[in-house]
């Protein structure tokens, strides 16, 4: 993939082929693409959106009710899973804006797994079939 | 990403939302949204038809209940429990703006402001 924001839409039908394809079931499905998204927004926005020297790969691979993407790319080193959740907000008045995606991607898969190898990001989120709903946040 | 715009009784601006609002979606709608609630005091944001939520859609969910709410309004959501609703609650944005089941119940929300 290229780093450019309309790609999302492009990730977004091609991920819903697929777990159409593997007959995942809708909470899943939705995990999936939910994190794919803020994922792969989370590189194009921070490690550097039209540059044409970023490239990104996305693989899923499916086995034993466990559903595995990786991301891969070569931006800037960034490490989701050191992104702290964001505090919550007293008031509508006092909530800052941003921030909610890695909290997103947290809460949603039951596993993220980040390694900065040979210059790439890596990115490994799983998913199970029994988990359909988030995690308490924390 | 589709946007419409109902005007209900009792100066209540019915906004709904269709199709995925994802970053992509997000960017389609971003700028009829803000129109409105920078000119609405009492608006209903309709997620019924939204397949998806992310947290670009929530950007933009807040800074028009940021804006209502600054002007003494009052922005309030309508979303049946769904993953769009799980979301919403995931992110803590149901604990900020007031979140309704059902139109009877979110048009009694606007106008208790």
């Amino acid at each position: 993939m290229r780093s450019d924001v309309a790609e999302l839409a492009r990730l977004a039908g091609w991920i819903e082929g697929w777990a159409q394809r593997g007959a995942l079931s809708p909470d899943v499905s939705f995990a999936i693409a939910l994190c794919l998204e803020e994922a792969v927004a989370n590189v194009i926005m921070y490690g550097g959106a039209g540059d044409e020297r970023l490239q990104i790969k996305v693989e899923v691979e499916r086995d034993a009710g466990i559903s595995t993407v990786r991301i891969e790319d070569n931006g800037r080193q960034f490490d989701p899973t050191q992104v702290p959740s964001p505090p919550v907000a007293a008031s509508l008045e006092d909530a800052k804006i941003g921030n909610v995606g890695v909290h997103l991607m947290r809460s949603f898969a039951s596993d993220m797994r980040y390694e900065r190898r040979n210059g790439l990001n890596r990115l490994t989120l799983r998913f199970l079939e029994a988990q359909a709903t988030p995690k308490q946040a924390g | 990403m589709d946007i419409a715009v109902e005007e209900l009784a009792g100066g209540i601006t019915k906004v709904v939302l269709r199709g995925r609002f994802d970053t992509t979606g997000a960017a389609v709608i971003e700028m009829p949204f803000n129109a409105i609630v920078t000119e609405r005091r009492g608006v209903l944001v309709d997620l019924s038809a939204v397949t998806f939520l992310s947290s670009y859609a929530i950007r933009v969910l807040l800074v028009g209940a940021k804006i209502v709410s600054s002007k003494g309004g009052r922005l309030v959501i309508l979303c049946p429990d769904n993953n769009v609703a799980k979301v919403l609650r995931t992110a803590g944005t149901d604990a900020l703006i007031p979140v309704f089941q059902d139109e009877q119940a979110a048009t009694a929300g606007v106008a208790s402001s």
